[in-house]
């Protein structure tokens, strides 16, 4: 094993772990306002969608990923509604919108393209060292430069999580809501509106941990490209004890999961290749396994709130 | 007060079926089709001949086997979402018997239907033990497993059974094929048919069944009346998965044949969606898988006719459940009670 098997699969560690940081910061949102939301796969899979298609028409992926985010939070709406203001059973409904927004994708793109068309594709986003000019294959300059903007946002927003659900007093709010809705309503606190926020948040988010897949690694969609990531998400929230610094961590080792495999795949090994694929899902079954059930997670999270009840 | 109760529970499906079909219609007018002659496609493709209505059957079987699934687990309180994994595993040991052990006609297939089941429910039972000793996330396990099964699938017919250049498996033999009774559909629409009525009377008409319902209702309350709510929570796993193998070894040998790219692929929830839908009673399960089957084969028809996708019946199966869940949620909202009883009161006066 050499130096640049090991620098490689560093580089390809940050880069898997971006759109799990994404994802799994939207569930947090959600899930810090009592909202378990087991479909983000679906909502991502449609930002993927929504981020391929909006840059192959306009060539702009920071478009495509605006708009993934959009189409996010619209589908997210639909879980949003149901789950707080029908009360709907909150695993029940992430369900359906992971069948709902994956047959959505798959007809969009349907549609578009019509059937058997050939594979359309897109331009990425351009990195940091690539608009400035840098070219140079120094492991550190690499690491830090060559990224595209959305890895500096995903870390961004890692460290104002970390600070707005702990420093300020409106993420202790947010926070009350999915520990115990009554008592933060008997504080003024407007429980439905933060469950509302929280879902567009989400969506948001969800939206462009998809639209990542689209815009800044690969150059085409296929169905199913997301390929369990909103649910290894839905782990690395469990993992990360429900904290932002947790979350990070947990979303560089699955992301370290997937580089490995990756790279493993492609070191000519004579066994198939698909075991190596099968790391990422094994090691998300061994950790959870591993962790145990201590329950951390906000209390309040999956009970529906209704503003009648005492 | 009963009664109402049992009417809204099929009233809101059938409401939600009409809504999926406006939209539907809706997006079928703006790609330029009319929904009429698409309607019309639709029904001649899933009900039109006798011919088409034994192909509705036949996509219906696998469907009933990861809808039953799902609707025994859930029926236990716990969310299997793994039906998808546990199909391929029971096609797997299924192919694998009926194309390398040289065994054929009845005994092979008994021995498949059997490994099948099996082989299903020892799948589940990876989330079960986990659920049940480590109090893991059963949905988060089994959707996991889903995707290792998916690609040891994928090893098994591009590498280890793989027949001839095309990655895929060998097809099993003619003698080991499963019979077919009406067109095409095969003794493996019968065996789902029967797996249903099973599940009915255990659930319904036996004490263990009882036990089950009680656990997936409350819990708590199962365990404080002294019911192994854990050995139940396994089982549910163990049958769910069991049911779904089979489901699996009956798709091989009575439709599918070979192991390809593709196989079951969406199957696990779509299964899921049936459930809900029928609201985990088990013959309602299988209305509901045969209706949906039906959007299939229809939409095949209807995509000839009018040159829109099939996957419009995917968005308006979607729809279905949305809408579905979102009503069933709905009525049970304290205002919505308030309403109708209000409603009943002004009838009782007039």
């Amino acid at each position: 094993m050499d130096m640049t098997f090991v620098t490689n699969l560093l580089l390809a560690s940050v880069h898997m772990a971006t759109p799990l940081i994404f994802l799994a910061l939207a569930e947090l949102y959600s899930q810090r306002a009592g909202l378990v939301h087991i479909g983000i796969e679906g909502l991502a899979a449609i930002g993927s969608l929504t981020g391929f298609l909006v840059s192959y028409i306009s060539g702009s992926p920071m478009t495509g990923m605006f708009l993934g985010a959009l189409m996010g939070i619209l589908v997210n709406m639909i879980y949003a509604y149901a789950t707080i203001t029908l009360c709907a059973e909150q695993t029940v409904y992430g369900m359906i919108i992971n069948i709902f927004a994956l047959a959505l994708a798959s007809f969009i793109y349907r549609v578009y393209f019509g059937a058997g068309a050939s594979l359309a594709q897109v331009n990425l986003m351009s990195t940091l060292s690539s608009a400035l000019g840098i070219t140079s294959d120094n492991f550190f300059v690499e690491l830090l430069l060559d990224q595209t903007l959305m890895v500096y946002l995903a870390y961004g927003l890692v460290l104002f999580t970390a600070v707005y659900f702990n420093k300020t007093k409106s993420g202790l709010n947010y926070k009350a809501v999915g520990e115990y809705p009554k008592a933060a309503a008997t504080l003024g606190i407007n429980v439905i509106g933060v469950k509302y926020v929280a879902s567009i948040i989400c969506g948001a988010l969800a939206g462009m941990g998809g639209a990542y897949l689209t815009t800044c690694y690969s150059t085409t969609y296929v169905d199913g490209n997301v390929a369990g990531r909103g649910f290894i998400a839905l782990a690395a929230v469990i993992f990360g004890r429900w904290s932002a610094g947790g979350v990070l961590l947990a979303c560089l080792f699955f992301g370290f999961c997937d580089a490995l495999q990756i790279r493993l795949q492609i070191s000519g090994s004579s066994m198939p290749y698909q075991f190596f694929q099968m790391i990422p899902y094994i090691a998300t079954v061994a950790v959870l396994t591993l962790i145990g059930a201590k329950k951390a997670g906000p209390k309040g999270a999956g009970k529906p709130y209704r503003k009648e009840e005492r | 007060m009963k009664h109402s109760g049992k009417l809204i529970s099929v009233l809101v499906p059938l409401v939600s079926v009409m809504m999926a079909f406006v939209i539907g219609c809706a997006i079928i007018a703006i790609l330029g089709a009319s929904p009429v002659t698409a309607l019309q496609a639709l029904w001649t493709g899933a009900f039109g001949t006798a011919r088409n209505i034994s192909t509705t059957l036949s996509r219906a079987t696998p469907l009933i086997f990861t809808s039953l699934c799902a609707c025994f687990a859930y029926r236990c309180g716990v969310f299997n979402l793994g039906g998808e994994g546990q199909f391929m595993m029971g096609s797997i040991i299924c192919c694998y018997i009926a194309t390398r052990t040289g065994l054929t006609g009845l005994p092979a297939i008994l021995l498949c239907l059997l490994a099948g089941a099996v082989f299903g429910g020892l799948w589940a039972m990876i989330p079960g033990i986990l659920k049940v000793f480590r109090g893991q996330n059963e949905m988060i396990i089994s959707i996991m497993l889903n995707y290792v099964a998916s690609l040891f699938m994928s090893v098994i017919y591009t590498n280890w059974l793989r027949d001839g250049t095309v990655p895929q498996t060998a097809a099993v033999p003619d003698e080991t094929r499963l019979t077919r009774i009406f067109g095409r559909a095969t003794t493996g629409f019968l065996i789902a048919l029967v797996v249903g009525a099973l599940i009915y009377y255990f659930l319904f008409n036996t004490s263990m069944g009882f036990q089950l319902r009680a656990v997936g209702l409350n819990m708590t309350t199962a365990e404080y009346n002294g019911f192994a709510v854990k050995k139940y929570i396994l089982l549910s796993f163990i049958v769910s998965g069991a049911i779904a193998g089979l489901g699996g070894s009956a798709e091989l040998l009575g439709t599918q044949y070979r192991l390809i790219s593709g196989f079951a692929s969406g199957y696990g929830f779509d299964g899921v969606a049936m459930a809900l839908i029928g609201q985990l009673h088990p013959l309602a399960t299988m209305a509901v898988a045969i209706f949906f089957a039906a959007l299939r084969v229809g939409s095949t028809a209807m995509q000839t006719a009018t040159g829109v996708p099939t996957s419009v019946s995917d968005i308006i199966q979607a729809l279905v459940i949305v809408f579905t869940v979102a009503g069933l949620a709905m009525v049970k909202l304290p205002s919505f009670k308030t309403a109708l009883a209000r409603l009943h009161m002004k009838k009782e006066a007039a």
